[in-house]
């Protein structure tokens, strides 16, 4: 058994009693085999003395729960890790960023407070999934349509509060961006609510999200300022419709015109998320067609250009979402064909799926791309399970490694051409190549993504942690950083966000000084360490 | 014949088999339940697919195990009559490959428990 740092045995046998007084002899998990199960399954430790492993779990049902619960953390000095769903894996999943933590798994709370499709919002716990949010509203039959993330399996909050991302319009795609008030336990055991549920008895609570003045809700994102037990959510009223159309660009230098003709869409609220690719590039996760073209490192331009004209298809796509009445969207691809006309010589257009929304529930289980419409499902699997091309050796998990590029061809480019780097530097067959294509999760930033396997094999792993950490370097190099990554490489990730001396980071840990303490909410979290546990950087 | 053909014939080989649940006992029942909630959208029946057509053959668990078994066993877990107690809470609260451990606040053990009932149901 780990113990919390810092405590004996039977200290953290009396701290484990007082939380059995709280919530319950059946929601405090202590065994080696109850713990067990609060490990990361995709962990680039696993197995290893560096693998994240909890002292013990509690799991409260109520917000009263939880703040009697922060508050006898205090008194012991136990680190607390909240989870929602636990199902942030590639992120850590259950699993606490310093060993010893207590597990706060807050799956209980699952309450559906509110979802109210005339102001299009829900109100949440932290144990609600997606799979839950959208049956309710399922259920009840209501006018809204989810943004939702891949896989499904996770919850609302616990997304948003790690700066997750979906599928549909830009403005709900970034889902902290999307939220409408928290409601949070502080490290001391308070209870604030944020925007205008700061006013008692608000009934704009969800509706006002700033309130007035500074608005501290980014604190509880990606940190460890607090513990979140209710998040307002903004909904998208159902769309009537639902329409995909498609443009290619017949030249590897057209990159750059598309590029911009798609950010000018996306920021005028004309299009959903836009789903790049390249007809000559391959699949997102199968390069090998390109291997010969970058035999003598990265080809030139010229270079490019004749094989694209060598395979007789155009260089890139790109595949649009229109939501709307089917007047608007109808006429909003006719708009965009026009645009694309004007602009770059050669372009074609396809024409793709229509829908009419809601899609009826029968439909639902055999419909593709669900996750586009909002629908949560698992099919995302798809790209790292067992397949015919791993069958002998699939891996047990994975390390998603983003690259947050500027929103030119220029930046996709060089993130494609260094992540080659980073893999062949170190013997693995390249990832990306000149054709690689970026990830609009985001609306105004591009991401250039690469899922590194994790394994149950600490050799293995050993070779995947190298492979992140070159990656890491060398995006940081151009100026790139990743938004996201398991708590293995948070320090590493965080301290490329090092300007003027690391002042950000800097100014975070003083402010969680201030804020905890005691330093109990789940210490070095995105390489926020309290000042008792400073030393533990690295 | 290539590879993805091949995983294509084992999952479609399978006829379906449709629960009927006059026919579960209540703790079948209750593991049908908790298995439509936290296994079938791995390892049920029907599948979309992601964008491109990838995947709209199978469910990704249902098209791993395609794969694993080829043919040997079916692809689809309600299909199998070979399931016995420990292998199935050994995989729930161990993962295998990318299926995660599942907690006692998720899957509880009577969770668990109905699951296996379900699962090991002679039929």
């Amino acid at each position: 058994m780990v113990l919390p740092p810092n405590l004996s045995q039977a200290e953290f046998d009396t701290a484990l009693s007082e939380f059995e007084a709280v919530v319950g002899t059946d929601w405090v998990f202590s065994s080696d085999a109850d713990v067990a199960l609060y490990r990361d399954s995709y962990s680039p430790f696993w197995g290893e003395e560096e693998e994240r492993i909890a002292s013990a779990a509690v799991a409260p049902d109520s917000v009263e729960e939880v703040q009697e619960i922060v508050r006898i953390a205090n008194r012991y000095k136990i680190p607390l890790y909240p989870i929602s769903t636990g199902r942030n894996l590639t992120y850590g999943g259950a699993a606490p960023t310093l060993s010893g933590s207590v597990v706060l798994d807050l799956k209980r709370m699952d309450r559906i407070i509110e979802v109210n499709d005339k102001r299009n919002y829900a109100l949440v716990e932290p144990g609600v999934s997606y799979f839950d949010l959208f049956n309710y509203i399922q259920e009840h039959d209501l006018n809204v349509m989810l943004d939702i993330p891949d896989p499904g399996w996770g919850s609302p909050m616990g997304n948003s509060l790690d700066h997750g991302v979906g599928y549909t319009m830009g403005s709900y795609r970034d889902h902290f961006g999307s939220h409408c008030g928290l409601e949070i336990v502080t490290a001391e055991g308070e209870l604030i609510r944020t925007g205008a549920g700061a006013i008692p008895d608000s009934d704009a609570w969800q509706d006002f999200h700033y309130g007035a003045g500074p608005s501290i809700d980014g604190l509880f994102a990606q940190s460890n300022f607090g513990v979140v037990t209710k998040m307002g959510v903004k909904l998208m009223p159902m769309p009537e419709t639902y329409m995909t159309c498609t443009v290619t660009v017949p030249r590897y230098q057209d990159f750059q015109a598309m590029v911009e003709e798609v950010n000018y869409l996306e920021d005028s609220f004309l299009v959903g998320m836009p789903s790049y690719g390249s007809p000559v590039g391959g699949g997102l996760f199968d390069p090998t067609s390109l291997e010969g073209l970058m035999q003598n490192g990265w080809p030139t331009i010229e270079q490019l250009e004749e094989f694209v004209t060598a395979q007789n298809k155009h260089a890139w796509s790109v595949t649009f979402q229109l939501y709307g009445p089917e007047e608007i969207v109808r006429a909003t691809w006719t708009a965009v064909q026009r645009r694309f006309n004007d602009k770059i010589p050669g372009a074609a257009f396809q024409d793709g799926d229509f829908y009419t929304l809601p899609i009826p529930a029968e439909d639902i289980p055999a419909l593709p791309d669900k996750a586009r419409l909002g629908i949560p499902n698992l099919e995302i699997f798809h790209i790292v399970n067992r397949n015919p091309m791993n069958d002998n050796d699939p891996p047990d998990g994975h390390a998603d490694m983003f690259t947050m590029t500027p929103r030119t061809a220029e930046g996709v480019h060089t993130a494609a051409r260094v992540l080659a780097e980073a893999y062949q530097e170190l013997g693995f067959p390249a990832a990306t190549h000149p054709f690689s294509t970026p990830l609009m999760f985001y609306s105004r930033a591009m991401v250039v993504a690469v899922l590194i396997p994790t394994w149950r094999d600490p050799a293995k792993n050993a070779a995947s942690r190298a492979l992140y950490e070159r990656c890491l370097d060398k995006i940081a190099e151009q100026g790139m950083g990743t938004y996201r990554t398991n708590p293995a490489f948070q320090e590493l990730a965080i301290s490329k966000y090092s300007f003027n001396d690391n002042a950000l980071l800097k100014y975070q840990e003083k402010l969680k000084d201030s804020i905890d303490p005691n330093g109990i909410i789940s210490p070095g979290r995105y390489g926020i360490w309290p000042a008792n546990m400073r030393n533990n950087r690295g | 014949m290539n590879k993805l053909t091949i995983l294509c014939f084992f999952l479609t080989s399978f006829v379906a088999t449709t629960v009927q649940a006059q026919d579960l006992s209540p703790e079948q029942a209750s593991g049908k339940v908790v298995f439509d909630k936290w296994c079938e959208p791995c390892h049920g029946r029907v599948a979309g697919g992601l964008f491109g057509g990838l995947g709209a053959n199978a469910l990704p668990g249902t098209s791993a195990l395609g794969v694993k078994y080829k043919g040997d066993l079916p692809a689809v877990l309600e299909d199998r009559t070979d399931l016995v107690p420990i292998y199935i809470s050994t995989v729930v609260r161990n993962g295998l490959y990318g299926m995660p451990i599942s907690r006692k606040t998720e899957v509880s053990d009577t969770d668990l428990d109905n699951i296996i009932a379900y699962l090991t149901r002679p039929h």
